[in-house]
């Protein structure tokens, strides 16, 4: 255990003992607060998922799974949840459609800019989900950029409502998952060898049939990636359909929040748990299912 | 003349690619575009077209308590918590970098979960083992500061790991044997061979983990007790009763933090290969 360095095999006749710390040591602290203050919580709120809620004590100690039920015999749970369904697989499909042609520009160019172009594309990742927000939001309100070019060329007479709707909250979410998209996609591409694509277009292939045939089976690993990643962050969307959809819409993210501001803490937990394992349980599949289909 | 119809349809494939990416890199722009026009406006509701520009707006946040605190707050935890978390960090992607033994990848796996676990579903985890704890020890966690920097060491310790193990991927150990055969203790081999190889990916991780957990808000707003905002939280509170011109100033100065934080970082280490 106490041969952190001297793993290498270098130099035995050389062992200060006890300047260099075991790996146990080493690894001991991070592992430690990891599992206290993520693994412990995570079990306590499954625990708490099975309690029941009352009124005016808040919890009662329980061991049922009523929780889960009324999830799913409501049909306004329901609705949410597939509310939620809907919206991540939409932004899931545009950001792989919008996202590939920016991520294969940014691993092929040999520009300077190469560099400035990526930070362009990481900088909103890092700016927050709620300021971003704010951006659509000077952009979709009634007396907001759209509305006014619109009614000011004459196309509508009155504003349109595109704040509070649905499609606020997909345009929303797209911006914020495409640069996950685009990053996951760019380093799968850069590691394609730019010969092969050369190899299809000096055989005569037109480009469509380079990118079926070529392009996308190769970057089939990244492609699986970056949609199960902007999968997941769509299920899990809190800020945007927050502020874009309005208090009338509802995703799950914002119903846990809800629940924890109710002080239904079991409910709360198993909204939380219901959203983990299904987006778990779908990612998995889908993954699953797209190795199975592409391998040759 | 199947030729030049290939070169003709490459040429087309080409431009529309190059447009379709403009428009992509747009779409990912045009939020930041109209929050940093807005800040500019001089009257307060965000009109179009606005009826003049002004600084105003900027000149008033230095007064704004709320967003003050909620800054002043979010910069501590992120500097307090990348420090703990590269305290531990670094040690253990060297751990996992160097040795080989039963269970690495399970370990590796469990110090990457913070990134998996949804921010909402960690608050709330938090939150109700802090109720816990606190029922069982009697000590005031919960909405303590305490347990809000906990909850964000947790979210740089992932970065940490894993920028620091892959800037160790591509190191040459027999760099770090020679300089023992020249006669180098160990100490001396690790501050001057192996530091300074795995300094960019330590610089990319303090980075990475400052700016997640200074712009962290879903699991923050189940650990903020009373009378306590980080500045994303105070953002989205705002933004929930209305947007104006000095949200957009709020918004602009954290643009211009984060950029100014990814400009230096891009000094030690490129951004496009780390992220």
């Amino acid at each position: 255990m106490t041969q952190a360095f001297a793993a290498t095999g270098a130099a035995p006749a050389r062992k200060p003992a006890g300047i260099f710390l075991s790996a146990g040591s080493l690894i001991g602290p991070a592992t430690i607060i990891v599992a206290i203050g993520l693994v412990f919580p995570v079990l306590i709120l499954f625990r708490y998922s099975l309690n029941r809620f009352e009124p005016r004590v808040m919890m009662v100690e329980a061991f049922s799974l009523e929780n889960y039920a009324k999830f799913f015999s409501d049909s306004y749970y329901i609705d949410i949840f597939l509310t939620t369904l809907r919206v991540s697989l939409i932004c899931t499909i545009i950001c792989l459609i919008l996202g590939f042609p920016l991520a294969y520009v940014l691993a092929r160019t040999q520009t300077r800019f190469k560099n400035l172009l990526i930070m362009l594309v990481v900088l909103p990742l890092f700016v927050g989900n709620a300021v971003r927000a704010a951006g659509w939001m000077t952009l979709f309100g009634s007396k907001g950029f759209l509305n006014s070019t619109l009614m000011g060329l004459g196309v509508i007479e009155t504003p349109m409502q595109i704040m509070f709707t649905e499609q606020a909250v997909i345009i929303g979410i797209i911006a914020v998952n495409l640069p996950f998209m685009v990053l996951t996609l760019q380093s799968v591409i850069e590691g394609i060898e730019r010969n092969v694509e050369e190899a299809a277009f000096s055989l005569g292939a037109p480009p469509a049939t380079m990118f079926w045939r070529i392009l996308w089976p190769l970057a089939l690993p990244g492609i699986i990636a970056g949609t199960i990643l902007t999968f997941i962050l769509g299920m899990n969307a809190y800020a945007t359909p927050v502020l874009l959809g309005g208090p009338q819409f509802k995703m799950m993210g914002p119903l846990v929040f809800g629940q924890f501001q109710l002080n239904n803490w079991p409910f709360g937990a198993a909204v939380s748990y219901i959203l983990m394992v299904s987006t778990l349980v779908l990612t998995a599949s889908a993954n699953i299912l797209m190795q199975r289909r592409y391998r040759r | 003349m199947a030729m030049t119809g290939t070169f003709g349809s490459r040429r087309l494939g080409r431009w529309l690619l190059r447009g379709a990416a403009g428009f992509t890199m747009l779409y990912i722009l045009t939020p930041l575009i109209f929050v940093i026009w807005l800040s500019f406006f001089r009257q307060e509701i965000p009109s179009f077209p606005p009826d003049g520009y002004s600084l105003r707006w900027y000149g008033e946040l230095a007064g704004n308590e709320r967003f003050v605190s909620g800054f002043v707050l979010s910069l501590e935890l992120g500097v307090i918590a990348t420090a703990i978390g590269l305290a531990v960090g670094v040690p253990a992607a060297l751990c996992l970098s160097r040795f080989r033994f039963r269970g690495r990848e399970g370990l590796n796996n469990l110090l990457l979960l913070p990134l998996m676990v949804p921010g909402i579903v960690l608050g709330m985890a938090l939150y109700v083992a802090h109720v816990e704890v606190e029922i069982a020890t009697g000590l005031p966690i919960l909405g303590s500061l305490g347990g809000l920097v906990a909850g964000h060491v947790l979210v740089v310790i992932p970065w940490t790991v894993r920028l620091v193990t892959a800037s160790l991927a591509g190191f040459d150990r027999t760099l770090e044997e020679a300089a023992q055969n020249l006669g180098a203790n160990r100490w001396t081999t690790f501050r001057r061979i192996t530091l300074p190889s795995i300094l960019p990916g330590i610089v990319a991780a303090a980075m990475f983990g400052f700016v997640s957990s200074f712009g962290n808000l879903e699991m923050s707003m189940f650990l903020v007790g009373p009378g306590r905002t980080t500045l994303p939280i105070a953002i989205l509170q705002y933004l929930e009763w209305k947007i104006d011109p000095t949200i957009a100033a709020v918004s602009v100065i954290q643009i211009l933090l984060i950029g100014a934080a990814m400009l230096i970082t891009d000094r030690f280490v490129k951004i496009s290969r780390v992220v």
